[in-house]
């Protein structure tokens, strides 16, 4: 049932993306010559145009890609002039090692500093946790991604200014370390930005189950500190974490392309910008039928796991 | 409770040490080359995305770098010979003959023979690609080392096709030849990671001068990312904007390199009143007029354009091809002068009667609008201050930016900030050619002169390339007509915006060539003259 869902959503929005495009007043060929204006003469970009099978009405050029994506084949980019599935599985691995560590960081940090600022409610590590949430969800990937730029790699040397490898170095000699020293700066960007949502949600919960009976009771036995939280807390508060978590794959992508963009990471967000500025739809359509289903699977993860979180879900799958 | 506090504290004490033991790179305070002594690293522009296949248009701006070109250019210009020992072009222009030395290797060891050149001129023009080949009627080998270009209609600029074009070998081409590319040049590929490095190293098979930098590291870094890297000292060469001149970086210096990369107006040439085919408006009744073309563009000081918007890093421009072998000098002429700007009108008619400072001639006010891609700010900031320039002489310009999808539909009534800025002369005929008018961007101020069409038909049609250049420079000024100034004055030339780079300070990039439009790659031209400087 989720997965027919799933089809139709990739069909609606490869029609809309086919369609926003051809709307655009974009002209294909121009993006394509770019700056070579001077030497690309008018029959030049006829066939130009032809070669690329522009000068087709867009409905038709929608049922010629449709039908060759039945046959696994998502079409050839027009900027990298490969196989558009390939340029996609190739800078897809660049980002999703980048998203999966800012991911790992804002959960756990996040939900760490939401149970940090609920036990020490109205006190100053809340105060100062919530100040920072309130200040990091209002201010932009990019301009944290500068200033983390600018400190530790400009300023400090600590950190190379981006790539995901070192300049000048071949793939042979360069070690996970070196990866890693790469991808902190990034990674650190996207999760600082991630974490207040996750945050706030768990501060909010973990104070509302505070308040119940239970913890009275249990406090009343003598229970406190993080012991209290850790026996009778963390069930309750898991699922706005859980889910925020994993609905926050959307959030993640959007914010790993600003992200890419400050620190020459090589990943999805470049490839998206460029394809959409210069109307490589093939490219474009690809990247947005893989992000969706990138949505879809965080989306479907979260259901999966409230059943194990929580016995009652459980249950009601039974009876429904 | 204190516990949760003591492991927060110690996993932030932890990674920290962890993050500063990763350190390697110095600060900006002791700045230290943490490379061999015969590698570079540069950030000197954008991607090729489309990879290194000169059939596809690799390597048209500066060397293709893994292949060798038949012909070259040197720094002052003049045509020197690459691959090829001896060329010569029949009478009737239309027979190109080049002869290649024998001696040249592909860097895997095969010789470079005619099959090879014939092989890439076929590939290159039926690809779909930006070289624009569809005057070459065919190409073939004569021996192994002799070949015949038959050309459709003679076309004197073709020769800028065998010096820009590098050669593929027929045997080790195919559908990853972008990727993996072989060639003669003086580099091979060893590593390209898309998106951000591209690693090679020096050709042992060159048989040219061998470059001192054994292997060259060029990072595909947006402008600002280049500057940082600048200053964290991880690259010796960078690509900036004049702007980021403003603060020093210490250990670089600054390398401003002249250019044709030019900046200017485009006016409407014809009064309004037609269409073209899609519907769109041609034609201006305040542009078309000759006297507000040249009023504005003496009106217009140039020097003033340089120093404030460029920092300093241009020069004037005066055509499309300044400095240029078929330039024409007397195409200079004494701007930034109001009172022969009023002249100039007072004595077409445009005369400000009513007191509004904008002069008027039979009901028409001298006021029309300058469009500018909204993107750039280098045209905006230029459209605006030229609209201020021209307003004491009585002309009003009404600025707008737009994007260029915006642009192309207006531009044939609308005066436009164009750029242009090639090492090849049939530009001028794209521009200014009668053939071309409102043909894409090229002539869209539907220009046409008949004695300066007849030049440059002349031009393509000449047999050598000093006669060629004569025929050219008679298009932009003969004594009495031509494209400038002093004749019809199509278009308002401003700048030309030179490129400029941060470079190691003790790096000796030798000596460069006017640049083409396109900032980065064509630094590269003469890499095999760098070296460290004593």
């Amino acid at each position: 049932m989720k997965l027919i869902r799933l089809i139709l959503l990739l069909l609606v929005l490869s029609i809309a993306v086919f369609w926003l495009v051809s709307l655009s007043p974009i002209d294909p060929v121009q993006a394509y010559i770019g700056a070579d204006v001077m030497r690309v003469g008018p029959e030049q970009r006829q066939a130009i145009a032809e070669y690329w099978g522009l000068n087709d009405p867009p409905a038709e050029r929608y049922i010629r890609w449709l039908s060759a994506v039945l046959h696994g084949d998502l079409g050839t980019s027009m900027i990298y002039r490969a196989p558009a599935a390939e340029v996609i599985a190739e800078k897809f691995t660049h980002s999703l090692a980048l998203m999966a560590a800012a991911w790992l960081l804002t959960g756990v940090f996040g939900f760490l500093l939401g149970i940090l600022a609920a036990l020490y409610h109205n006190r100053w590590p809340d105060r100062l946790i919530t100040w920072y949430c309130y200040t990091i969800a209002s201010t932009p990937t990019f301009w944290i991604g500068l200033l983390l730029l600018v400190v530790f790699a400009v300023w400090l040397g600590w950190f190379p200014i981006g790539l995901s490898v070192p300049a000048g170095r071949l793939a042979a000699e360069v070690s996970l370390l070196d990866r890693i020293h790469h991808m902190i700066l990034p990674a650190l960007t996207l999760s600082l930005i991630g974490l207040a949502p996750i945050a706030m949600h768990t501060r909010e919960k973990l104070l509302d189950v505070f308040a119940s009976d239970y913890i009275t009771y249990a406090r009343a036995r003598g229970e406190k500190g993080f012991s209290l939280v850790l026996r009778h807390g963390l069930r309750n508060i898991a699922l706005p974490a859980v889910t925020l978590q994993f609905t926050s794959f959307g959030e993640l992508f959007g914010g790993a392309v600003l992200a890419e963009q400050v620190f020459s990471y090589p990943g999805l967000g470049q490839a998206a910008v460029q394809s959409g500025l210069r109307g490589d739809i093939p490219l474009l359509v690809g990247i947005v039928l893989c992000s969706a289903v990138f949505v879809a699977c965080g989306n479907m993860i979260a259901d999966l796991l409230y059943r194990f979180i929580d016995p009652r879900m459980r249950r009601g799958e039974g009876a429904g | 409770m204190k516990k949760l506090i003591h492991i927060s504290i110690a996993l932030i004490l932890f990674t920290f040490v962890l993050l500063s033991g990763c350190a390697s790179h110095p600060g900006e305070a002791e700045r230290e080359r943490g490379r061999a002594e015969d590698e570079l690293i540069l950030a000197i522009g954008t991607e090729p995305e489309g990879g290194f296949d000169p059939t596809l248009g690799w390597g048209r701006y500066g060397s293709p770098l893994f292949q060798s070109t038949l012909l070259k250019r040197d720094h002052e210009m003049r045509i020197t010979y690459d691959l090829a020992a001896d060329y010569s072009l029949s009478d009737d222009g239309r027979l190109w003959t080049v002869r290649l030395r024998e001696d040249a290797k592909f860097s895997d060891g095969r010789p470079v023979t005619a099959e090879d050149v014939v092989f890439t001129f076929e590939t290159a023009a039926t690809n779909g690609s930006t070289i624009d080949l569809s005057n070459l009627k065919q190409v073939r080998a004569k021996g192994s080392y002799e070949v015949e270009f038959e050309l459709h209609e003679p076309q004197s600029t073709f020769i800028t096709l065998l010096i820009s074009l590098g050669i593929v070998p027929k045997h080790a081409y195919g559908p990853n030849y972008a990727g993996q590319p072989i060639g003669s040049g003086p580099y091979q590929l060893v590593q390209w990671d898309r998106g951000q490095q591209l690693i090679v190293e020096v050709n042992p098979e060159y048989y040219g001068e061998k470059p001192f930098f054994r292997r060259l590291t060029f990072l595909f870094l947006q402008e600002d990312a280049a500057l940082a890297a600048a200053r964290a000292g991880e690259v010796d060469i960078a690509a900036i904007p004049p702007v980021y001149t403003r603060t020093s970086v210490p250990g670089m210096k600054i390398v401003d390199i002249q250019t044709v990369d030019n900046r200017g107006i485009m006016f409407p040439y014809v009064p309004s009143g037609r269409v073209t085919e899609e519907g769109y408006p041609i034609g201006n009744d305040v542009t078309s007029d000759l006297a507000i073309r040249r009023a504005v563009s003496v009106a217009i000081d140039r020097e003033a354009l340089v120093d404030g918007i460029l920092e300093g890093y241009g020069t004037p421009a005066y055509t499309i091809n300044d400095q240029l072998p078929w330039w024409n000098p007397e195409t200079v002429f004494p701007d930034g002068d109001i009172e022969e700007a009023k002249r100039i009108l007072a004595e077409a008619g445009w005369i400000d009667e009513d007191g509004d400072g904008i002069a008027e001639r039979e009901g028409v006010r001298a006021s029309f609008t300058l469009l500018y891609p909204s993107n750039d700010r280098t045209r905006q900031s230029l459209a605006l201050t030229v609209a201020d320039m021209v307003k004491p002489a009585g002309i009003e310009i009404i600025v707008e930016g737009k994007s260029w999808d915006e642009l192309k539909k207006r531009m044939h009534a609308d005066a436009v900030m164009f750029g242009w800025g090639s090492h090849d002369p049939i530009e001028m005929y794209y521009v200014y050619s009668s053939r071309y008018q409102g043909v894409d961007y090229f002539n869209p101020g539907y220009y046409s002169n008949e004695t300066v069409d007849r030049y440059m038909e002349q031009a393509l049609r000449a047999v050598s390339e000093e006669e060629a250049h004569e025929y050219w420079r008679q298009a932009q000024w003969d004594g009495e007509t031509g494209v400038s100034f002093h004749g019809d004055a199509a278009w308002a030339w401003l700048v030309n915006i030179d490129h400029v780079y941060l470079v190691h300070e003790k790096l000796d990039i030798g000596r460069q060539g006017i640049h083409p439009h396109g900032h980065g790659w064509p630094i590269t031209d003469n890499i095999a003259s760098w070296r460290w400087a004593e």
